[in-house]
């Protein structure tokens, strides 16, 4: 891995200019060379494939199906990648060229333009991260508004069966994949170092290319409604064998997850070496802040899970491409191995979307209740705990899938134990509360709607965990309902808490809190009246992923969608705070809510190294209220703080 | 890695990011290469699950391994298996060679590992063409062919790394006190070979 050993000390020549060459606007890494190089790849791909196929005698040569699939779904992309100029200073180190380790002339963004290159800069890197994902996040939206508008009445209005089914999985596979899993990686991009008192993260260069890999994915998921045969629409689960015969589009699904996979493995490789090398002196592992625990035990689940979707797509592959029979039972396959090998990596993958969030709640809740964390050493425990416990459940996803019979009770026991460790956390942010000052500023807002949202999230998981009432709500709505209050009410309430809490800190200036109110309410509301019928149609039998359901479910779906239209709405108010506040808001303190942890004192936005002198650590993170507690001391910077201790 | 400064001494060019704080006493790029390795084995882990599902967990899972007609060569893999775990003993050499300031030894033991590596792989291709059946003869093959396929291109992986350092040592890179560039590739080598021998008693022996 070239990646990884890109420190090598090399020949010190002090006085060489080490940055890049001038070079014409052909040759300059960036979009210009971007895309002659994604075309020259694409080209290179399909001629190894006619090349290849004529070598192996194998008929016809040209199958322009096949050889613009291998061209567009793994060479283009590193054409992509080679032409915006990721691997350039690898390049350079490989072809044992003069570099400097330090160098930083991609370092940092001072005009706009800079977020539009490769950056090494984990400040912008974190921006570019969560403007990336929250794009993704608009499309995925619309798809959803678009298939409630098909559900609003029974019967087929606007799309075929096919196109129905393709938006249901796309809109899944962008809000998990491209929204979800990245905006958290992009919130704790930028936040991470700042805690721990780094410079940067460990390889700012890998960490340049974890970000660029991911528009790859998206694009790469999009561009499958181009394919023939329309857009992979076997769900976001892409159950083989119905993935392995399906139209081609599915491959862009197969390939997506690999580039996406790829993203999210090396982002928590770095986090993890961020985190154990990188500390400011005296930030032990107990003085960490707890989003950075969240981090740490999500970037093991991330590094430990990952490789096993990679492998399930690989076999659906293979199955398709190579005619194996991993999961055709005519020659020999097992198809209940896909449903093991994804779930595997699928149900960490919960956790990797939520943990982060709990990390997020934490902060904020300690901040705004100006109260310690209650029981800080049970609150990191617990999620290892939830690490450990995250891997024995996966098959709770298979209780009516046809495995092994004996499984199953172990399996639901695992399950809901899981409730333990979680159910530390939700009393402990409850007693963190408890006799606090509360302010309900919108971040505040935001955690407690995740923490009443997840319980009912939580609660309806103990159904489902339980292979009785299991076998029943099976592929219904109750499931819908249930993954919604995890993942929106739980994960994205938490991404909007992040979103605005860490505001102020990212551009430098303060979101309007009025807008910002407005846009919790709104969408506090019309959520629950969206998702909560849900459970009740479930319950009453209506299976999930279908595009025509019984007359008796009509009316209650017609409030549903409504209230989905409205949804949709209240997030224009959120883009419309962000984008004039970033523009034109007042301009924010440095330290807006009192916070302790060491990105808040610095200013904002954080100096391009975020640091004068690394900080020396000196107490827990979370000590408000607390006579005489500082959590660091910045050498250089004013010790205002001690007016909100 | 932010964590060396402005070691070179042209700080007046621009103010450069303060040192980071080494928290640990392992090294970031040696970490960051183990940590990769561990996500490799599990994706080993997800071809090692699916050979698992086809071979023992599935009620139609045949009596013999391979199926009746079919047959492993296991001597040739065997002689594969001798050629790998030889290359690491020359990897080991080098990278002994390079504490020692042995340039000579360096570059010989580079060499000689990529020169085994790849007769590793031209073996394996030969045991290919000539094994008698294809991957689409049937899960035993999808399961032989994923794992000995994903192991061929771990072989490529980590010979493209050896290359890497073989360019730079015959540049005149590294030194008994910088060789993480023959370090990492070394870990990654020894993990492919650990890998292969895994590899060779479940799907070969077993």
């Amino acid at each position: 891995m070239t990646t990884a050993a890109q420190h090598e000390h090399d020949t010190p020549q002090a006085f060489e200019p080490f940055g890049p060459r001038a070079r014409g606007f052909l040759l300059r890494a960036g979009w210009i060379r971007a895309t002659w190089c994604t075309a020259l790849f694409f080209l290179v791909g399909m001629f190894i494939v006619v090349g290849s196929r004529a070598i192996f005698d194998m008929h016809p040569v040209y199958n322009w199906t096949i050889i613009t699939l291998t061209g567009a779904l793994t060479m283009a992309p590193l054409g992509f990648l080679t032409g915006i100029g990721a691997f350039d200073y690898w390049f350079y180190w490989i072809s044992g060229r003069p570099t400097r380790e330090e160098d930083h002339s991609g370092h940092g963004a001072k005009a706009w333009p800079d977020y539009f290159r490769i950056n090494t800069d984990h400040k912008v890197i974190g921006v570019q991260y969560t403007v990336t994902t929250f794009f993704f996040f608009v499309i995925g939206g619309l798809m959803a508004m678009l298939f409630r508008a098909e559900l609003a009445q029974p019967g087929l209005q606007f799309f075929s069966s096919q196109t129905f089914n393709g938006l249901v999985s796309m809109h899944a596979v962008l809000m998990i994949f491209l929204f979800i899993i990245p905006a958290f990686a992009g919130l704790a991009n930028f936040v991470v170092p700042l805690m721990l008192g780094a410079p940067d993260m460990a390889f700012p260069r890998l960490n340049a290319l974890s970000f660029w890999l991911l528009p790859i994915a998206g694009v790469m998921f999009m561009s499958s409604f181009l394919a023939p045969g329309g857009p992979f629409a076997a769900g976001w689960t892409g159950y083989a064998p119905l993935s392995v015969d399906s139209p081609v589009g599915s491959m862009f699904f197969n390939m997506g997850v690999q580039w996406a996979g790829a993203s999210s493995i090396l982002t928590a490789l770095n986090f993890l070496v961020t985190i154990i090398t990188m500390r400011a002196p005296g930030m032990t592992f107990w003085r960490m802040p707890l989003l950075v625990w969240a981090n740490f035990t999500t970037s093991l689940l991330v590094v430990i899970a990952t490789p096993f979707i990679a492998g399930s797509q690989f076999f659906v592959m293979f199955d398709r491409v190579l005619h194996t029979s991993f999961f055709v039972p005519a020659h020999g396959g097992y198809v209940l191995g896909y449903q093991h090998i994804f779930w595997f990596y699928s149900h960490p993958a919960v956790y990797i979307m939520m943990l982060p969030g709990f990390g997020i709640v934490s902060e904020v809740v300690s901040t705004m209740s100006r109260k310690p964390i209650f029981g800080y050493r049970l609150m990191a425990l617990s999620f290892i705990g939830i690490l450990i416990l995250g891997f024995s459940v996966w098959a709770h996803h298979m209780f009516v899938a046809g495995m092994a019979d004996w499984l199953r009770v172990p399996m639901m026991i695992s399950t809901l134990l899981i409730a333990v460790p979680t159910g530390i956390k939700v009393f402990s942010w409850l007693a963190t509360l408890w006799e606090g000052k509360i302010r309900l500023t919108t971040p505040m807002l935001w955690a407690l709607g995740f923490i009443s949202m997840f319980v009912i999230g939580g609660l309806s998981g103990i159904f489902l965990g339980s292979v009785p009432i299991d076998i029943h709500a099976s592929d219904t709505y109750f499931i819908v309902a249930h993954i919604h209050y995890v993942l929106f009410g739980g994960s994205v309430f938490t991404i909007f808490a992040g979103v605005y809490y860490w505001f102020p800190k990212v551009t430098g200036r303060m979101y309007n809190e009025r807008l910002g109110q407005l846009h919790f309410w709104l969408t506090f509301v019309s959520f629950n009246v969206t998702f909560f019928p849900m459970h009740y149609i479930g319950l009453r039998g209506m299976p999930r992923r279908v595009f025509d359901y019984s007359n008796q479910f009509g009316s209650l779906n017609m409030i549903i969608s409504v209230a989905s239209f409205v949804l949709g709405v209240s997030t224009v108010i959120f883009f419309y705070n962000m984008i004039t506040s970033w523009t034109r808001g007042p301009i924010a303190s440095s330290n807006p809510w009192g916070a302790h942890t060491l990105e808040w004192q610095v200013s904002s936005p954080p100096p391009i190294f975020n640091f004068d002198e690394i900080p020396v650590v000196v107490g827990g993170p979370y000590e408000y209220g607390v006579p005489g507690a500082r959590h660091a001391i910045l050498h250089s910077a004013p010790a205002a703080e001690e007016v909100h201790a | 890695m932010s964590a060396h400064a402005e070691a070179h001494g042209h700080a007046g060019e621009h103010h450069g990011p303060p040192t980071a704080n080494r928290s640990s006493r392992i090294d970031a790029t040696t970490l960051g290469m183990l940590l990769f390795i561990g996500s490799e084995a599990m994706l080993f882990g997800s071809f090692f699950a699916a050979y698992f599902f086809v071979r023992v967990v599935n009620p139609i899972a045949p009596a013999h391994w391979p199926p009746a007609p079919f047959h492993f060569p296991i001597f040739v893999a065997g002689v594969n298996t001798v050629i790998l775990v030889t290359s690491s003993f020359t990897m080991h050499w080098a990278l002994q060679s390079i504490k020692r300031g042995d340039r000579a030894g360096l570059k010989a033991g580079l060499v000689s590992t990529i020169a085994l590596g790849l007769a590793f792989l031209l073996t394996q291709g030969i045991e290919y063409a000539h094994v008698g059946f294809n991957p689409g003869d049937g899960a035993f093959a999808s399961a032989f062919f994923g794992l000995t396929g994903l192991h061929g291109a771990h072989v490529l992986i980590g010979l493209t790394l050896l290359t890497i350092a073989a360019v730079r040592a015959f540049r005149g890179h590294y030194t008994p006190e910088h060789h993480h560039g023959v370090e990492l590739p070394g870990i990654y080598w020894h993990f492919v070979d650990v890998m292969w021998i895994v590899v060779y008693v479940t799907v070969y022996l077993l």
